[in-house]
């Protein structure tokens, strides 16, 4: 009997890894099929000399479908290399550490170039002291940062090497939008939950608050829109969180700006428990929950093709623009903004070109957000800080 | 037609490295009693799993009523009317004595049970054969004897012809025996076939006809009963002479080395008290035997006695040290062994070696140890000695698994080890249970050789001859309480039984009348 | 054959197992690339210094879980508690070094004292309730993971700044995991003794020294002293060890102990390394965990479990050398085959000591006569006939341990 029920198991778990290997395959199969038509013959693609690049992409701990960092920056890395004909295995990789650590970051990067890779992208700050090693190590290696500037481990030293080049964005925009548009679709009482008080966070938030003010004082009701604005204290989700929004939305609220890691899934559970609605951030959330009406992203895809591109173009090498800088990125290169897709766009009175319009303003500066963290922004509407 | 049911020809059985079973030939004649002796291991219970179609045997052939038959599993053998009572009953407890004699043969139509006339034929059955039981009563409640007497219902009920029965008195008292000695020439009156497999002499030359006798895996012989011997057999059956009687000294009494007063101990299992208000000394150079019947209280109160269990009331002196509750290692100390009941559960540890278990009880002791590291080389020294003294064998000597030695010779180490310890009181609990004869001789050498060397010895037994032969002095212990005392030599076996069986009392009553079945249902209490 | 030898063989055939079947799965994913990713899988945890220091500095804290886990079996204990352990004892070494300032040494005791503390408790309620302790221990896991998460979270300093966050000592938005000792406090970092420039990888230190000492000295302990000899006494037959005196209740307490002393060492020394930092939030360390493969690779032995750790992390570092070829969950799933094939050590060993015993010749009769009956005994409980083999145990046996249950 015994024996029947360890060939059971051992036969379960071949067919689970069976399982897994095929969406594996799958999604290894898609991309040389779209890749392979790439036409060497390309009249559109008169540069001679292609640099010969090999781009690895670490993640700082999760997986590429993590739906946050690691995923935007793998689509975009994904849809440089296609468009340049590289095939994922020869051109381009992605490597996952072996643990959560410093060492075990620079130990995956040292093995993403021992296979040759001249190209690393790295998202997310978590990197920040692992590139400020590798980048001296490596001088050859081109390294992509983002969300981050490398340091030491203390902070005590912040250096970027001509080797790297960092990305940061303009999260009050993203949040600006956000608010825009959610008084805009007719929201009056607000909310946002961050995570932890952070410069990050904290852009977001009060960009938030300067997109609301800015819609409810065109619409002239600014003094029925009000925000309540907690920071939770932490990226997980928790019961708490769960439990405070509950009281939101029993209080009034209509949707929440949820901003931080994994403290949406409170605010998306609680609003589906009250049918009311959640702002998402960083990429688009729009598949995490139909409650979720629009999300305040960051372009990472868009802006790791773009420094790609540019690296490209520049023989495999960072050019004077990027070599050594960190590009604070926003609206000017559509690297934030709110998702515009068909399923994801689930405002009702405010429209896609409104957005566009909106997007155009802050793009050539007409609109300006202040990201000053140190200060709340002064507006019209009423914000409780102390929700 | 045959003159033989069944006959077993030739059976060769091997494992891996060993023939369990040697060119073995086994014939039973319609109406018999066919005993089938041999010690623990000679390969009875491969033959018998070869009939039941448990093994295949590489060579020889079964036939039933002279015809070639192939028994490939336990149903093929029902099939052809082949059933057995095991030793360890294979009822369930809560079910009805009914439920559990038509299980697996339930009569019905549709899937509906057709109770009333499986009633009407376990009735009948009973009342053919004298096996009177209740068949609404629950297994749980009644008597070890009843129990068996549902086993046997099962296979009458399954009309089966050929019946084996395996070591079936080991849990009976004399009385019960005698009743199923008579049970069995019943059935093969009425023209059934008997199995009998034993190690007890003394039933095989009270109801067989013949006897086949098996020594490691080969076959002895078969022979007639009424041109045989007790010798005889146990010769064939071990290969040499075996002593029976049990060769004593005179007594010579000392101290009073064990003095009981008043002990209760409180049941596990129910709310009434396992032991009642037990009394009784045992001296310096004496044998003192608690005898009875199973589940009457010994257990409880040898617990109690050497300190594996609280009693509730009463107190115990050893060698004038108060040691009511006194903690078994200080027991220990003060000149207590224990030769526990169930030696694999108590006795030793068995994944440990051999010399490991002989120093369960001193490996403390400075002569082992030094500030708590073991002196492997005393303890290596230790067991050579003890090994070489009595006997133990096993495959590696002082390294060897207990688990991997057999049955006799884990019990010498336990023996060996107990006894070495020189003791003032030897606790001996059913020392020779499941041994065979040469290791039974052997450790009743030994009790009486501690008692002629002036230790106390505090023997608990259910094996009737044993009781008998070996002790000084008999207490019955009956639900608990001790309700007789007897010199050996002045008392009879059958009187011994009544007491066992609780239908005397030497301390309350006068004589009741005496029922013929004596063991009562509603009092036995199984106690744990 | 010796005890010994059959449960290194066993363990050997239960790893050539797991690994056969890893290669297979390797083959079913890609074939093209099995064969050398394969041998890549085997060789990479010796083909570079910084990769063999990393299978060491791996290998240490999985020592020390596999110890707990080992000396609990031993004693009859399924200590399931390790992780919690591990993370008390990185939690107590953490606060030390990060609060007190101590320096590495009286960080990894106070991770031992912590580790037993919370292997006190389920020692405690087995021993004198008779409360399964893989229940107890289980539970201690999240008791043990949220206190630490809370306190990591809300213990603040004179200045009302979170202490064991970054954010007390630099000006770091991270707030998931503790302040790295680098700046924190770098005398907590276990000592390299030249180690690191040696293997150079910044992940070596001394810490595979202390986990092998305390495996020798738990080794020294089970087999030489009277103390071992009574836990593994009553490990194996409790009832045997109340029988001869032996003290069951306390020495129940004290193996776990002992054990979570082991597992919060474990967590002492892998924080301790400077290299990671503690994350706070999300589930149980798998470090723990890991700790039971180990116990069973080494069949309990604590000199064993030297092996079977480096053993585990060897092929954990191997398993990364994978990539970019198969991805990371692929190379998880190999590596759990391997391992979990692996700990069949126990079946193997058992099936491979019965093969060996029965095929052993007839020559000397005398003494293997007794061994052979037993087998016989064990043949006819298989074919259920002989219930208890030797014992016949009667009805009111069978009640009796009925009624202990």
């Amino acid at each position: 009997m015994k024996r029947i029920i360890a060939l059971f198991l051992i036969l379960a778990l071949i067919f689970t890894v069976v399982a897994c290997q095929k969406t594996d395959e799958g999604e290894a199969q898609d991309d040389p099929a779209v890749v392979d038509p790439a036409d060497p013959a390309d009249p559109e693609d008169p540069v001679v000399e292609a640099p010969a690049m090999k781009i690895a992409l670490v993640t700082d701990v999760g997986n590429i479908d993590d739906k946050s960092f690691n995923q935007g920056a793998w689509e975009g890395v994904v849809q440089f290399a296609e468009s340049k004909g590289l095939v994922q295995g020869d051109g381009y990789d992605y490597y996952r550490p072996s643990e959560d650590s410093t060492e075990a970051r620079v130990e995956t990067i040292g093995t993403a170039i021992a296979n040759g890779a001249n190209v690393v992208v790295c998202p997310g700050y978590l990197f920040e002291d692992a590139i400020y090693t590798v980048q001296s190590q490596y001088p050859e290696v081109m390294f992509l940062l983002l969300d981050g500037e490398p340091h030491t481990a203390d902070y005590s030293v912040y250096e970027t090497t001509a080797n790297t080049h960092n990305i940061l964005y303009q999260e009050e925009q993203a949040g600006f939008f956000a608010g825009y548009a959610a008084v805009k679709d007719g929201y009056t009482q607000l909310g946002f939950l961050g995570g932890m008080a952070v410069p990050a966070v904290v852009r977001y938030g009060y960009g938030f608050v300067q997109g609301a003010n800015l819609a409810a004082t065109e619409m002239g009701v600014a003094d029925q829109v009000s925000i309540k604005y907690w920071y939770c204290g932490g990226f997980a989700p928790s019961d708490d969180i769960q439990i405070k929004m509950a009281g939101w939305y029993t209080d009034g609220t209509e949707v929440v700006f949820a901003c931080g890691g994994g403290i949406y899934l409170s605010a998306v559970a609680a609003a589906t428990a009250a049918n009311a609605k959640v702002i998402g951030v960083d990429v688009d959330q729009s598949a995490e929950s139909d409650c979720i009406i629009t999300s305040a992203m960051k372009g990472l895809t868009v802006s790791v093709v773009m420094a790609l591109e540019s690296l490209y173009e520049n023989g495999g090498v960072w050019n004077d623009e990027y070599a050594g800088t960190t590009a604070t990125l926003g609206a000017a290169v559509d690297a934030v903004g709110l998702p515009t897709a068909e399923g994801s766009w689930r405002l009702t009175t405010f429209t896609v070109a409104e957005y566009e319009e909106l997007f155009e303003k802050v793009k050539n500066g007409e609109i300006t957000v202040s990201n000053d963290t140190e200060n709340p922004p002064t507006v019209e509407i009423s914000v409780d800080y102390n929700a | 037609m045959s003159e033989y049911v069944i006959e077993m020809l030739n059976i060769t059985k091997e494992f891996p490295g060993i023939k369990a079973n040697d060119d073995i030939t086994l014939q039973l004649k319609q109406g018999e009693v066919h005993a089938l002796l041999g010690e623990n291991g000679a390969g009875k219970s491969t033959l018998m799993s070869v009939l039941f179609g448990l093994y295949q045997p590489e060579s020889g052939i079964i036939k039933k009523n002279g015809e070639e038959v192939k028994i490939h599993n336990p149903n093929d053998a029902n099939a052809l009317n082949i059933g057995m009572v095991h030793q360890h009953f294979k009822l369930v407890e809560v079910f009805t004595v009914l439920d559990n004699i038509i299980l697996g043969a339930e009569p019905n139509t549709f899937g509906f049970l057709r109770k009333a006339e499986a009633r009407k034929k376990v009735l009948e059955l009973s009342e053919r054969y004298g096996l009177h039981v209740d068949p609404d009563a629950l297994i749980e409640d009644i008597s070890v004897g009843m129990q068996q007497r549902v086993e046997i219902l099962k296979m009458l009920y399954r009309d089966n012809e050929i019946l084996i029965f395996d070591e079936p008195t080991a849990v009976l008292t004399p009385q019960e025996i005698d009743e199923l000695m008579e049970i069995m020439r019943n059935f093969t009156k009425e023209g059934k076939s008997i199995l009998f497999i034993t190690h007890k002499l003394n039933e095989i030359m009270a109801v067989a006809d013949r006897c086949t006798v098996l020594r490691k895996g080969k076959l002895m012989g078969t022979v007639e009963i009424k041109n045989t011997t007790k010798e005889e057999l146990s010769r064939m059956m071990v290969g040499r002479d075996v002593q029976f009687e049990v060769e004593k000294g005179e007594e010579h009494l000392g101290d009073v080395v064990l003095d009981v007063k008043n002990v209760t101990v409180p049941s596990k299992l129910h709310a009434n008290n396992a032991v009642k208000d037990v009394s009784f000394q045992v001296r310096a150079g004496e044998i003192v035997c608690l005898a009875g019947i199973e589940g009457n209280g010994q257990t409880q109160f040898v617990h109690a006695l050497t300190g594996l269990d609280k009693m509730s009331a009463g107190t115990i002196t050893l060698c004038g040290h108060d040691i009511t509750k006194a903690k078994i290692r200080t027991r220990s100390k003060l000149g207590m062994s224990h030769i526990p009941e169930d030696r694999h559960k108590h006795g030793l540890v068995l994944d440990y070696s051999l010399e490991e278990n002989l120093v369960l009880q001193r490996y403390w002791e400075p002569q082992f140890q030094s500030a708590g590291f073991i002196n492997s080389y005393a303890v290596r020294k230790y067991a050579e000695k003890l090994i070489e003294q009595y006997d133990i064998r096993s495959g590696q000597g002082p390294v060897t698994t207990a688990r991997s030695m057999s049955g006799g010779n884990q019990q010498k180490a336990i023996v060996a080890r107990e006894i070495d310890k020189d003791p003032e009181l030897l606790v001996a609990v059913q020392p020779t249970r499941g041994l065979d004869v040469g290791a039974i001789e052997y450790i009743h050498k030994q009790l009486v050789a501690q008692r002629d060397a002036g230790r106390a010895v505090l023997l608990v037994s259910l094996e009737l001859e044993e009781v008998m032969s070996v002790p000084d002095r008999i207490l019955v212990m009956y639900e608990g309480e001790i309700v007789g005392e007897f010199n050996p030599k002045q008392v009879t076996v059958q009187e011994l039984g009544l007491y066992m069986a609780g239908a005397k009392n030497m301390y309350r009553d006068a004589e009741k009348p005496l029922e013929s079945n004596s063991v009562s249902t509603e009092d036995e209490v199984i106690e744990g | 054959m010796k005890k010994g030898l059959i449960s290194i063989l066993a363990s050997v055939i239960s790893i050539l197992v797991g690994l056969l079947f890893g290669f297979l799965l390797l083959l079913v994913v890609n074939s093209g690339e099995a064969v050398g990713k394969f041998g890549e899988l085997l060789t990479a945890g010796v083909s570079t210094l910084p990769k063999m220091a990393k299978v060491l500095y791996q290998a240490a804290p999985l020592i020390m879980t596999g110890l707990s886990v080992a000396f609990a079996f031993k004693t009859g204990l399924f200590n399931i508690g390790a992780s919690g352990q591990y993370t008390v004892g990185a939690f107590a070494a953490l606060a030390c070094a990060i609060i007190f300032q101590m320096p590495w040494w009286a960080c990894l005791i106070a991770s031992i004292i912590a580790g037993a503390v919370w292997g006190f408790f389920p020692g405690l309620f087995k021993a004198l309730f008779n409360v399964n302790e893989v229940i107890t221990s289980i539970m201690f896991n999240w008791i043990g993971l949220f206190a630490v998460n809370l306190a990591c979270m809300n213990i603040r300093n004179a200045a009302g700044k979170q202490i064991m966050l970054p954010t007390a000592w630099v000006n770091s938005p991270i707030m998931d995991r503790t302040a790295s000792l680098s700046y924190a406090n770098p005398d907590a970092m276990i000592p390299k003794w030249g180690l690191d420039t040696l293997f150079e990888s910044n992940y070596m230190n001394i810490s595979i020294f202390i986990a092998i000492a305390f495996a020798i000295i738990l080794w020294v302990v089970l087999n030489r002293t009277t103390f071992g000899y009574e836990l593994k006494a009553c490990g194996n037959n409790k009832n045997a060890s109340i029988y001869a005196g032996i003290n069951a209740k306390r020495n129940i307490v004290l193996s776990m102990v002992i054990a979570g002393a082991m597992a919060g060492l474990g967590g002492g020394l892998y924080y301790l390394a400077g290299t990671a930092d503690y994350n706070i939030q999300k589930v149980l360390l798998a470090m723990g965990f890991n700790g039971i493969s180990v116990a069973l690779l080494a069949t309990s032995n604590p000199i064993g479990t030297i092996f079977s750790a480096l053993f585990i992390s060897y092929i954990q570092v191997g398993g990364e050398s994978l990539q970019p070829t198969f991805a990371k969950e692929m190379i998880d799933i190999i590596i759990a085959v391997i391992i979990y094939l692996s700990a069949f050590a126990l079946l193997t060993k058992t099936l491979l000591g019965k093969a060996i015993k029965l095929n052993k010749t007839n020559v000397n009769e005398d003494k293997t006569v007794d061994a052979e009956q037993e087998d016989l005994k064990a043949h006819a409980q298989q074919a259920g006939d002989n219930g208890k083999g030797v014992l016949p145990p009667t009805v009111a046996d069978n009640k009796e341990s009925e009624g202990e249950k």
